[in-house]
């Protein structure tokens, strides 16, 4: 390690601790490296403003009979023959709930949770995702999908109902708009979907749906169109 | 019964939650947004989406960096609602410069004006980093950069405080 890659290093991170060779024979890099971290405690110091006691807004009533955990639910047994299959099915559940952990109402509700679970994902840029990373999350089994329905900034396949699921975003209009396929998730009309400052819809398509979800503004239609042309399922 | 006690439960989460890290919200709304007013009710808005969306939050240990993000989220929407102007710092609203009046300290005050005038791009990095501890890589994941990226502009960015504060 040289001075100039040390002095980088230590710039970006005073508290980094490689290079200790460099730093053992060289006055000039502990000099920096002294500056560096005193001026972090002045930056620390300066950033720590006071902070005004927590004012707790007006927090709505929650149903939390909406959200029933695994352990709360009973499974019967009628038979050995009905238990040896339940076991199975019990299985297959269970580690549906496990890799979730919440049952949710409806489709819709368990959407937008997962909208506010991986907020990560919404974010603006306009640097797209790689075509091996949607391949890999929109693996040619499940779909095909061209990039005509927008710049495709995320991509992850996510669990939605227990079931892997891509989840992508585009950059629409005023933020960014998810776009979840549910090839398997079926269902018999549109159904608009509305949160906090947001609007989306869930379209039936085939066997599946796919849901489109962007902020309130959002004009949505559009994009509808596009998304629905630039994909179709595999199966 | 069975429910009251859920919400009970649920309420005591939350509080005990938001109790540990309303201060790392408050001030990351405030660096975020450069205005004491609007960190208030970005900080609001944070608390009420996390509430609604408490469940989803599997770990507590993932809490801290679920109400950042979530906070960071509300500042977009607050922003891109009422697309504010940039800020000119010859020309601060009371609140904004409440910011930079906090305490009676040359050095401190001089330091948080050089931070103030960071770019954003340059100035959450560095808050994340050295207020809120995340190392490059979380700094990376939060803002949906490369760790290189991070690296370069947490350089940058001491090196302009530095600079600055050699001029003041």
């Amino acid at each position: 390690m040289n001075c100039e890659q040390y002095r980088e290093a230590i710039a970006a991170d005073p508290s980094f601790d490689g290079g200790a060779g460099h730093l053992s024979e060289c006055a000039a890099c502990q000099a920096y490296r002294s500056e560096m971290q005193a001026l972090d405690q002045t930056i620390s110091r300066a950033l720590a403003l006071d902070v005004p006691q927590l004012q707790m807004p007006k927090l709505p009533e929650i149903d939390t009979t909406k959200v029933v955990s695994l352990s709360s639910r009973r499974i019967t047994i009628p038979t050995w023959l009905a238990m040896a299959a339940t076991v199975v099915v019990a299985a297959f559940i269970g580690f549906q709930f496990v890799s979730t952990g919440i049952e949710y109402e409806s489709l819709a509700d368990e959407l937008l949770a997962h909208l506010d679970h991986e907020p990560a994902a919404l974010r603006v840029t306009d640097v797209a995702v790689t075509d091996e990373r949607l391949t890999s999350v929109v693996p040619a089994h499940v779909a095909t999908m061209d990039r005509s329905a927008g710049l495709i900034t995320y991509a992850q396949s996510c669990k939605i109902r227990g079931r892997d699921v891509p989840h992508l975003v585009i950059q629409g209009e005023y933020g960014p708009v998810t776009i979840l396929l549910m090839p398997d998730e079926m269902v018999d009309a549109p159904q608009s979907l509305e949160g906090d400052n947001v609007n989306g819809v869930i379209l039936p398509v085939g066997d599946g749906s796919i849901a489109i979800i962007g902020e309130s503004n959002e004009r949505l239609d559009r994009i509808e169109a596009q998304v629905l042309k630039s994909i179709s399922w595999s199966t | 019964m069975q429910s009251s006690e859920n919400a009970a439960e649920r309420r005591q989460r939350f509080d005990k939650t938001v109790g540990v890290y309303h201060q790392d919200m408050y001030r990351y709304a405030a660096w975020l947004s450069r205005d004491k007013s609007i960190a208030e009710d970005v900080v609001q808005e944070a608390l009420l989406r996390a509430w609604k969306s408490l469940d989803a939050l599997r770990e507590d240990t993932s809490a801290k960096q679920w109400l950042l993000t979530i906070v960071r989220r509300e500042n977009a929407r607050y922003f891109e609602r009422k697309r504010l102007e940039t800020v000119d710092i010859d020309n601060l609203t009371a609140s904004q410069a409440a910011l930079l009046a906090e305490q009676p300290n040359e050095e401190l005050d001089e330091m948080r004006h050089a931070i103030y005038e960071l770019d954003d791009d340059y100035r959450e990095p560095l808050v994340l980093q050295v207020l809120m501890g995340y190392s490059s890589n979380e700094i990376a994941e939060q803002m949906g950069l490369k760790q290189g990226a991070v690296l370069t502009r947490l350089h940058r960015a001491r090196a302009k405080l530095k600079e600055q504060m050699k001029r003041q």
